[in-house]
């Protein structure tokens, strides 16, 4: 290839070109540099505008956060005072309570008006050890400050056994809280604070479960599939319909998917108590969408095991279905891998389909038959409301492409191995 | 002792039948389903799309004319009013846009790729490419929404228009164009791959460049995939749904000719205001399904059509 490369360069040197014809060629051949570079521009631009507007946004709070912020009112199991000192990291307006082992800082939220921010929490702080006090779900089941949230009162008991507030709400800055707290205290009792709210850990979770699910019934239809159009059908009429089949459901469009899972699978979840879209009804929807990819990917890492790995397994004796699960699969499994990881791939960037499926309402605690959203959707939810959070939709962004990228490189390595494992 | 069969247990062999037998059953019948889910999609959604037209459906039953004919989409008067043609008529004029622009772009880079590009710039682009056809929709929708519509907005402010805020007909149609790009160029990249060398030979023999061999040559030999990739591009264009309805605008009335004014495809019109599952403004999406269906189906015969007709010489 490469020596024919050169024998064409050898033959086509511009030697006997005319003038004319050399401009030609060469305006020519660089509108095609041009073309090309616009792909690697749109592509540069995509990727700086997510990293731009969602950096920031982008941390470990917002990763293991809810998505709904809210007014907490929490009580302590653990009450009494300790030792704790101050790690380095802290700015210098922030002010350490030594016995309780947290850290907050005063500041103003986008209204202007004040706020006391929670920095830091020790882990072994009783402040740890909030649970929820007010009538609800949340009663009495742990609700933990997380880092970030806007602290308004601290309620505790001073020496003469009286409760006392301390806070914004008692009129007070960081600097005299954390003051009246590491003086006057016995122990704390009760505090209010606000959560920001703008996480992702609902819709992380209910992306791992999706793809949990969906891999669970998806694989084996679609490697089983896989099978029978490769090692067991003949090259008859049907099969080519079958085929025919197979390849016209990977021209449908997602949104068309949605419309199917809830006409055709909704009352299948019906029977696992669901009242709503679901994730479940999410999972067999997606299944469908995924099955030609998985059936293709799987048929091609199929073709690449050699005919006479079976003749030399069936003519030992072995039965058909011995030699496709022994030796045939085994060989296959690469191929299998990168459909699965494809499939992953997939999923986490689908968003049409699960629209209609699992509802675009995010929720922070999902299950298996009730709404909730996976990323692309939760993307989709903040940017189409009255007004759209860009930071967060490309915070998630960033996430989403990164995943996805990761996937797709792996299943190309994976796919190049196999193609070289049986080259003599 | 002297035959190997005496010492196989009796019914093993049998069992060995039964469990194989029953194991190409379960194979048969995961390809069956899989065949299957395209025939039970139509009929389902057929059937969901087309019940609000019959009298099976009551007092609000819908007049089929008015849906296929009309020129406005109004769920929110009392009653309300589905018209779909002029939705047809925008999905159309937005991919179409889309395509004027993607496709030349989309052909010039494959074949930049794979007959100009030294060998390791090759590797390159084909590596963003691909990258580009794994961005996920909803992030091509952020980027639209956040960055398009900017774009857009000052260029209408050249021409002394206004916008909604960015969102267009124009906006849309730059959307599609980056997310059918990669679509066509892949397809375009394996038919130019396939063109016999032999022709370029012979091309170069007679005294044509290198240039003119690759654009009057390489080109038109490869061109029935070339075509088919643009079909194919235009398909997902049709059926493109959140991104597209992110920076659509959903207008009441068309179809939209300006280029900067808000405009409704039919996808966007089978997300907006999606709250309930019940009721009639639920089930017309079924309707609009039908006929995106429709439309996406006859995209993919036109593709089989052109394989057949266009032909083009390929070695494969």
């Amino acid at each position: 290839m490469t020596n024919d490369r050169r024998t064409l360069d050898a033959l086509t040197n511009k030697r006997g070109m005319n003038n004319q014809r050399r401009l030609a060629d060469g305006i020519k051949d660089f509108i095609t540099y041009l073309s090309t570079s616009l792909s690697v521009l749109v592509l540069g631009a995509v990727f700086v505008f997510v990293l731009t507007r969602g950096w920031q946004t982008l941390s470990w709070d917002m990763i293991t956060g809810d998505f709904w912020g809210g007014n907490f009112k929490v009580n302590f199991t653990e009450t009494l005072p300790g030792t704790f000192t101050a790690p380095g990291s802290l700015p210098q307006d922030a002010y350490f309570s030594e016995k309780y082992g947290f850290a907050v800082r005063d500041d103003k939220n986008h209204e202007k008006k004040d706020i006391m921010v929670l920095l830091y929490l020790d882990p072994e702080s009783p402040l740890k050890t909030s649970v929820g006090a007010t009538a609800g779900p949340t009663l009495d089941q742990p609700l933990s400050a997380g880092i970030g949230a806007e602290i308004r009162k601290i309620t505790y008991v001073n020496d003469d056994g009286a409760k006392k507030s301390a806070g914004l709400l008692g009129k007070q800055n960081a600097e005299q809280m954390v003051f009246t707290l590491d003086t006057q205290s016995v122990s704390v009792d009760s505090m209010d604070f606000q959560s920001s709210g703008g996480g992702i850990r609902g819709s992380l979770a209910a992306t791992l479960m999706l793809i949990g699910i969906t891999l669970v019934i998806a694989l084996p239809i679609g490697v089983f599939a896989a099978i029978y159009l490769h090692e067991i059908a003949g090259k008859g009429k049907i099969t080519k319909m079958i085929r025919a089949a197979i390849e016209m459901l990977n021209g449908v469009p997602s949104i068309i998917f949605g419309l199917m899972g809830m006409t055709v699978f909704f009352p299948l979840t019906r029977l696992f108590g669901a009242t709503t879209p679901n994730i479940l009804l999410g999972g067999i929807t997606m299944t469908v969408v995924l099955l030609p990819v998985i059936i293709r990917q799987t048929e091609e890492a199929l073709i690449t095991v050699p005919d006479k790995l079976r003749m030399g397994s069936l003519s030992l004796g072995a039965t058909k279905t011995q030699t496709i699960f022994k030796v045939v699969l085994p060989n296959a499994l690469p191929g299998i891998l990168s459909a699965g990881l494809l499939s992953i791939s997939r999923i986490i960037g689908e968003s049409a389909a699960l629209i209609y499926t699992m509802g675009t309402f995010v929720v922070d605690r999902p299950q298996l038959n009730g709404r909730a959203t996976t990323l692309a959707v939760q993307i989709w939810s903040v940017m189409s409301g009255e007004q759209p959070n860009f930071e967060l939709a490309s915070a998630i962004s960033i996430l989403i492409l990164l995943m996805v990228l990761v996937l797709n490189v792996s299943v190309k390595m994976i796919t190049a191995s196999l193609n070289k494992k049986w080259k003599e | 002792m002297s035959n190997v069969r005496d010492r196989i247990k009796p019914g093993a062999i049998k069992r060995r039948q039964v469990v194989d037998s029953i194991f190409k059953a379960l194979f048969t019948a995961a390809g069956v389903l899989s065949a299957l889910m395209i025939i039970i999609i139509f009929v389902f959604v057929g059937w969901k799309g087309v019940a609000p037209f019959l009298p099976v459906y009551g007092g609000e039953q819908q007049s089929i004319w008015s849906f296929i004919s009309g020129m406005t989409w109004r769920p929110d008067q009392n009653p309300a009013l589905y018209g779909v043609l002029f939705i047809v008529i925008n999905t159309l004029i937005s991919a179409f846009l889309a395509a004027l622009v993607s496709f030349p772009v989309s052909v010039l880079t494959a074949l930049f790729i794979v007959k100009i590009a030294p060998r390791p710039l090759r590797a390159f682009f084909t590596t963003v490419v691909e990258m580009l056809a794994a961005v996920p929709s909803v992030v091509y929708g952020v980027f639209a929404s956040g960055q398009i519509t900017k774009i857009v907005d000052t260029v209408a402010g050249w021409f002394g228009k206004t916008t909604f805020g960015g969102n267009s007909l124009l906006t849309v149609s730059i959307l599609l164009a980056i997310m059918i790009f990669p679509t066509i160029t892949v397809m375009s990249i394996t038919s130019i791959s396939a063109v016999d060398r032999n022709l370029e030979l012979g091309s170069l023999a007679l005294g044509a460049s290198r240039t003119q061999t690759n654009f009057k040559v390489v080109l038109s030999a490869a061109k029935s995939g070339i075509f088919a990739g643009l079909v194919l591009g235009l398909g997902r264009a049709f059926g493109e749904a959140t991104a597209v309805s992110m920076v659509a605008g959903n207008a009441m009335t068309g179809p939209t000719w300006n280029l900067f004014d808000i405009t409704r495809t039919l996808t966007s019109t089978m997300l907006s205001g999606l709250k309930e599952t019940t009721g009639l403004d639920y089930d017309i999406r079924f309707s609009v399904g039908i006929i995106l269906m429709i439309i996406v189906l006859l995209t993919n015969l036109a593709i089989q059509y052109i394989k057949r007709k266009i032909g083009g010489v390929t070695n494969d």
